[in-house]
């Protein structure tokens, strides 16, 4: 009951928040408000919900902290919201690759410099896997498979063509020598939900996919994981290769992160870097992201602004080969 | 056999605890109550409760959240009852007859059959989900794009017997709700179709503002010009929460029917409680001796469809649990929640964690029985809202659609949307063009789609497979069957 009340308060909070101006040594003085651009559920509300948690039970900030989901046009209804909200340091919004892909795909207008990007926080890794009684063991028995008969190694991927998993395993054809466009992708809407049980149901030869989403169905022995996109052989997941240890050169972080809102002063910056350099060495948030399968990838802001000016480039080049980008 | 009854006395162990008690009667009241509220479904209810559930144990956490998830499938039909309004998706059918049996001072009844309908979908869809868990798991399986693209013509085909009259007018209606699915985005190419530059509509059309549109704003328009009726009920019959004996029976078959449909449904990646409820009004419908009175406040067309919903539900619950793998948006949630204390659902739940598997299981009976005890009680209060005359309450429908329609996206585009959609229902019902069929269309629309194209991509193109594929050939099948039927029926009834 208790913890019922405390969300009323949260609630009421929220809806009374005033306006600020920032001074010098900057704080919150208001409800911190971490914008989820997407429904309750999935990786960015995570992102903010884990973030959450760890700010308020490890007390790194005095004021309260709350998730707001704005779902809808891939990200852009959050992160416009969250461009509307100039100079306020207390809204952040959870980001990915997704803020570069939209935009160089022509959906959004929106990139990294419409903000002041704050942290990349986590990374989770992307996989490539099986049915359990798949004959191919490994990335390289797939990719000579699909060399050999393109038409008869459909690949499930979803929710959108496009997206990191597609990027992925384009690059990993790419490598090994396949033209891009014979691959058949079948595209899953419902993205995991529906991509395992086609892996399963033997719809779907082989798929690319976020770890996290075939990691129990690997353990369970039903599925098998031929590669992840990792720099090196995951603690939690001893036996499987990285793709750079089968001889591909590809390590691919599908990184979250968090940006602030346009116009910020440095001391606001600032603060956040001390408070999120705090919060990713804390028990409590390594207990969390280690149970959803994430891997701890700080960057700071000034690291991370470089990184995506890096990204934005590697991704232009890799959609303009196969052919998405227009 | 033996080991299941073991495995069910371990979980009403762990659920017959009074903190879980507690939290089942209030996650359920939760539910009911934001089910109600029409533009709130059970996924925002569940998500309010992520942050409560950080400090529980793991079983506690996911039995509070089928509670809600529970509830909200209770509640979700109590608007459409009432005003009109569905509460979510799922209970759109709802108000194809229960809306008509408010109007004719059966709101009691429809109210207490929704309650007793869902309490024995529920039930029943327990009972498959402890006993054929896995079978079904399995079958579900065998799924691929070609059967779904057979299953979703089957379905559309079967709606076309849910229009009046003439069977052109209901082609003519699923075309257009087609037509309005390919708007947006289109997930096999990333490439925007019939946009025409709006941003807002790159999203596609949510199915849920046409309804609410169509729906409850259309209702306020054709209400507006008597603005002192309170329908003209008699006071006695309103307050009565109670179905006769001969209700009963009508009902009883259409509850037994809908119960396996919905849950296997439900189990399906992709399909959802949605498509469940159309579908089986559909089947009564055309199974039915008295055809013309469905839409016209039978008791039968809203006692099939509340089982099949929650039956629905009970489906959903299938993939979580046996493969770790949402089945539905709201099991998506309680994925995220049940990771962020630490249970990854998934192949080997039932048997790492068998005290919250069965001990889940065990507490969604006992939901079950306390859902139907809050909700028969809550609608004496609920049915005297008819009391309040047509001034006052088409202005609050009219809030509560907009607020609805707000809650969905939050996007202030879906004001615009919704507004052009009640005009066009109107303009819809004084030709007399059929909605439900246009509704069903937008909302598998986009799915027919995406699973023909996928078999096309599968097939390198030939239609042959949606024939090679056993289940999908017998869908195809049962979809021109159900169609000549169709066709035979009214020409008899012409002539």
């Amino acid at each position: 009951m208790k913890k019922l009340c405390s969300l009323f308060v949260l609630v009421a909070l929220v809806i009374s928040v005033g306006t600020l101006s920032a001074t010098p040594g900057w704080k919150p003085t208001k409800t911190i408000e971490l914008v989820a651009p997407a429904n309750p559920g999935g990786g960015w509300d995570m992102l903010c919900r884990v973030v959450q948690k760890t700010l308020v039970d490890e007390k790194l900030v005095e004021k309260n902290v709350i998730v707001v989901n704005k779902p809808g046009g891939g990200g852009a209804v959050g992160w416009k919201y969250l461009e509307g909200k100039k100079g306020q340091g207390e809204f952040l919004a959870a980001t990915s690759t997704l803020l570069m892909l939209n935009n160089l795909l022509g959906s959004s207008d929106l990139t990294y410099k419409n903000f002041n990007p704050i942290a990349m926080l986590q990374a989770e890794w992307i996989a490539v896997a099986v049915k359990a009684d798949s004959p191919h063991k490994g990335i390289n028995d797939l990719l000579t498979a699909i060399k050999a008969n393109p038409s008869a190694v459909p690949i499930g991927v979803g929710p959108t063509l496009g997206n990191n998993d597609h990027l992925v395993f384009l690059s990993l054809a790419k490598n090994f020598g396949i033209d891009p466009k014979t691959i058949k992708f079948i595209v899953y809407p419902g993205a995991g939900g529906e991509i395992v049980p086609a892996v399963l149901g033997d719809h779907v030869k082989a798929t690319v996919i976020g770890l996290g989403e075939v990691l129990e169905q690997h353990r369970a022995g039903k599925m098998r994981v031929l590669g992840i996109t990792a720099d090196k052989e995951l603690e939690f997941l001893p036996g499987v290769k990285t793709f750079k240890n089968q001889g591909i050169d590809l390590i691919f972080p599908h990184w979250r992160g968090l940006i602030a809102a346009p116009g910020l002063k440095p001391e606001q910056i600032a603060y956040w870097d001390d408070v999120f350099s705090k919060m990713v060495e804390t028990k409590t948030w390594k207990d969390q992201i280690s149970k959803l399968g994430w891997t701890n990838f700080y960057q700071s802001s000034s690291v991370h602004t470089k990184y995506l000016t890096e990204q934005t480039e590697v991704f232009n080049d890799l959609l303009t080969t196969v052919g998405l980008k227009k | 056999m033996q080991e299941i009854f073991a495995n069910l006395a371990l979980g009403f162990e762990t659920a017959f605890t009074l903190t879980n008690i507690i939290w089942v009667f209030i996650g359920g009241v939760l539910g009911t109550i934001i089910g109600m509220l029409p533009g709130l479904g059970p996924a925002t209810g569940v998500a309010i409760l992520i942050p409560i559930t950080f400090g529980m144990n793991p079983a506690t956490a996911l039995i509070t959240m089928c509670a809600v998830y529970y509830g909200a499938m209770f509640g979700g039909s109590r608007a459409s009852i009432m005003i009109n309004t569905p509460g979510d998706a799922a209970s759109i059918v709802s108000c194809f007859d229960g809306y008509p049996m408010t109007k004719q001072g059966r709101a009691g009844a429809a109210l207490a059959i929704s309650a007793i309908a869902s309490f024995i979908g529920g039930m029943i869809g327990m009972i498959f989900l402890i006993f054929l868990t896995q079978p079904i798991a399995n079958a579900a399986l065998k799924f691929g794009p070609a059967e779904m693209f057979s299953l979703m013509m089957f379905a559309l085909v079967a709606t076309i017997s849910l229009s009046e009259g003439s069977i052109l007018k209901g082609i003519i209606a699923i075309t257009f709700g087609l037509m309005l699915s390919t708007i947006g985005l289109d997930a096999l190419t990333g490439i925007t179709r019939f946009t025409y530059g709006i941003r807002s509509l790159e999203d596609s059309i949510d199915f849920l503002v046409i309804i609410i549109g169509v729906y409850a704003i259309t209702e306020v328009y054709k209400n507006f010009r008597d603005l002192d009726t309170v329908y003209n009920l008699d006071a006695k019959s309103i307050g009565k929460v109670a179905i006769t004996k001969q209700e009963f029976k009508q009902s009883i078959g259409p509850m037994l029917r809908a119960t396996p449909l919905g849950f296997f449904v439900g189990v399906l990646p992709g399909m959802g409680a949605t498509i469940a409820t159309f579908m089986d009004y559909a089947m009564e419908k055309s199974i039915s001796k008295h055809p013309e009175k469905f839409g016209k406040g039978a008791i039968e067309g809203l006692a099939g469809p509340e089982s099949a919903n929650n039956a629905c539900s009970c489906g959903a619950m299938v993939p979580l649990l046996t493969l770790g793998i949402p089945g539905s948006g709201t099991t998506a949630v309680m994925l995220g929640a049940l990771t962020l204390i630490g249970v990854r659902p998934g192949p080997l739940l039932f048997a790492q964690h068998p005290d919250i598997a069965w001990g889940v299981i065990a507490s969604m009976l006992l939901g079950n029985i306390i859902l139907i005890l809050i909700n028969l009680p809550m609608a004496i209060p609920l049915v005297q809202l008819l009391r309040i005359p047509n001034r006052l309450m088409l202005p609050s429908v009219f809030g509560l659609a907009i607020l609805g329609t707000y809650f969905l996206n939050y996007s202030s585009f879906d004001f615009i949307l919704v507004m052009i959609t009640a005009i066009l229902g109107f303009l819809f019902s004084k030709i007399d063009l059929p909605i439900p069929p246009m509704v069903l269309a937008l909302i598998l629309g986009g799915t027919t789609e995406q699973t023909f194209r996928n078999s096309m991509v599968l097939s390198d193109g030939s239609l042959s497979i949606l024939f090679q594929k056993p289940l999908s050939a017998v869908f195809l099948v049962l979809a021109a069957v159900s169609l000549l039927y169709a066709l035979i029926k009214r020409r008899k009834k012409a002539a």
